[in-house]
């Protein structure tokens, strides 16, 4: 098979929460195979051993003092809110 | 007179002396950017702001070697109360609520922030052509891209507007573009410079970094953008350096490699004619040249495609349409807000990118190609801990080719990460990089080498780096 059916395609594309037109998902139908062809031979690569790396620097945990610190403002905070509600963002319904 | 064509020492002398004021440079600045409006390089200028900061300097003892220096901001990094898009729709009209580390730093030293520069959308593309509002052009042929994504802050200091920017690098997003318009870009070590205030991309990759005329001047901002921030738990704390300290050193007994995979047949001939002309004057001058086998770089793209966009969909899910930037106006529900949000908010690389970023990290994927991959990325870092057991730097050209036309088709998925192959593993790695200008090819076109030192060791890169630009002369000034 050398591309993905529609319902895939429509799985990735909730996934990501984007809408597609009926020609996009054509589109990656083709497109998103052919990557996975590409990025499959990753799988036939030898690797020294099962140790990862994500992230170049090892992640020491740091903890913060326990002090009380300056923040961000109620007003700062909702200054670039598109849509307010007195003190709040709005939000539409999560439950229907 | 062009105060800005001067180097920043003469700059900093003129200043001291009270002969020019820093709002000099800064009506200079944005007469030079009226005056090459074309070139598209910024996307907001800090107009008010830059002219209130030179003024207030007026008063203020010249302190620091880039006190009153002009400096303009790659669209990614925020700036408090100054438009900030990433080159999106998205972010068309967000205004940051506070200022990146580096911002703050540069405030510090009261540098002068000129504007936002044009970049790539969401730093996704190596042509600066995914850009919401519009591409840049190349200083150095208006008909070709400037590279990418940092673009907009490659060309600024290339076309002289301002003699230092910022850029950040995720695969090759600095020395990229530096490399097509000819000017000095160094991703640093990452971890070196803290990426608060940074809209992340690719959390393990993204780096900040400078850009600059030439490699002191590089240094010289380096030295001022590396302090802890406990804001980024990868920041990590290093000793104060003088970046510059090695800059005039002599380089002879220095090991250099050359990995084969960075002078293949996948490397345009002229600029691997080109290298190997800055190779032989190395050798002449007792710098040990030899090329190394690595097995595990001819993997990036690969890498690239799984841990950076495996990365950057998860980081990209922040853009709801809620707390800030583009909203759809018209939902019914939560869900339809975000879909149409999203969709119509970002471009369409960006939505590839995320495609395929979701794509790889779905259900059984994650653990076939994202966990494999991450176990390749650790092969490939070993590969480089071991060549600089037994070398000081790896050397090899910055670009595959020349840069292209504007208006050639950005290609397929898999084709247009195949600019990146070379700088690519040096953020898997978390390497330092720089490129640096080297000769001109057909065309008169910048070429541009890469030096990547070991982790934390800049410093040993500017001293290759300085050596060769001033052996080579190519702008035909005294750096130092």
């Amino acid at each position: 098979m050398n591309r993905l059916s529609k319902e895939e395609v429509l799985h990735v594309a909730n996934l990501a929460r984007l809408e597609l037109t009926e020609e996009e998902i054509d589109t990656y139908a083709i497109k998103l195979k052919e990557i996975l062809d590409e990025v499959d031979k990753i799988k036939d690569i030898e690797v020294l051993s099962d140790e990862v790396m994500i992230s170049p620097n090892d992640n020491i945990c740091v903890l913060s003092d326990d002090k009380e610190k300056e923040m961000l403002t109620k007003e700062e905070i909702l200054k670039n809110a598109p849509k307010k509600y007195a003190d709040y963002i709005e939000v539409r319904g999560v439950f229907e | 007179m062009n105060y800005l064509d001067l180097s920043i020492k003469e700059i900093n002398k003129l200043l001291k002396e009270n002969k020019i004021k820093p709002i000099d440079l800064v009506n200079e600045a944005f007469k030079k950017i009226e005056d090459n409006k074309d070139l598209n390089c910024f996307i907001t200028l800090n107009k008010e702001g830059a002219i209130k900061k030179a003024l207030e300097l007026e008063n203020k003892e010249v302190d620091n070697i880039l006190f009153g220096i002009p400096i303009a901001i790659k669209d990614n990094i925020v700036t408090k109360d100054l438009l900030t898009t990433c080159g999106s729709k998205m972010l068309s009209n967000f205004n940051p609520i506070y200022n990146a580390h580096v911002v703050d730093l540069i405030n510090e030293k009261n540098m002068i922030i000129i504007g936002k520069c044009n970049m790539d959308e969401f730093a996704m593309g190596s042509s600066n052509r995914t850009s919401f509002y519009g591409n840049v052009l190349n200083p150095c042929d208006k008909t070709l891209i400037p590279g990418g994504s940092s673009g907009g802050s490659a060309a600024c200091v290339s076309a002289g507007l301002v003699p230092l920017s910022l850029g950040s690098d995720t695969g090759g997003s600095i020395r990229q573009p530096s490399s097509f318009c000819g000017v000095v870009g160094l991703k640093p070590t990452y971890g070196r410079i803290s990426r608060f205030g940074l809209v992340a991309f690719s959390s393990s990759l993204d780096q900040i970094g400078p850009i600059a005329r030439n490699v002191y001047e590089n240094a010289l901002l380096l030295n001022i953008l590396c302090s802890k921030d406990e804001r980024d738990l990868t920041n990590v704390e290093t000793e104060k350096e003088d970046f510059t300290s090695l800059i005039g050193k002599d380089v002879k007994g220095l090991k250099v490699a050359i990995p084969k995979f960075y002078v293949s047949d996948l490397i345009d001939k002229e600029i691997l004619d080109n290298f190997y002309k800055v190779v032989s004057i190395l050798k002449q001058e007792g710098v040990e040249v030899e090329e190394v086998d690595m097995k595990y770089l001819d993997n990036a793209v690969c890498l690239y495609q799984v841990i950076a966009l495996g990365e950057a969909s998860t980081n990209l899910a922040r853009f709801d349409g809620i707390k800030y930037g583009y909203s759809y106006d018209d939902a019914k529900n939560i869900e339809e807000l975000y879909k149409k949000t999203r969709s119509e908010g970002f471009g369409a690389e960006v939505k590839r990118r995320m495609m395929i970023g979701s794509y790889l990290l779905s259900g059984p994927n994650a653990k076939i190609y994202y966990n494999k991959a991450l176990k390749i990325r650790k092969c490939m870092s070993l590969e480089f801990s071991k060549v600089f057991e037994d070398y000081d730097l790896i050397i090899g050209p910055t670009t595959t080719s020349f840069p292209c036309k504007l208006d050639k088709l950005i290609d397929d998925a898999n084709k247009s990460f195949m600019d990146d192959i070379l700088t690519i593993p040096v953020n898997m790695a978390g390497l330092p990089g720089l490129s640096l200008p080297i000769y001109k090819g057909k065309n008169n076109l910048p070429i541009g080498m890469q030096i990547i030192g070991n982790r934390f060791d800049e410093k040993r890169v500017y001293q290759l780096a300085s050596f060769i630009e001033k052996k080579i002369n190519l702008r035909g000034e005294n750096n130092e």
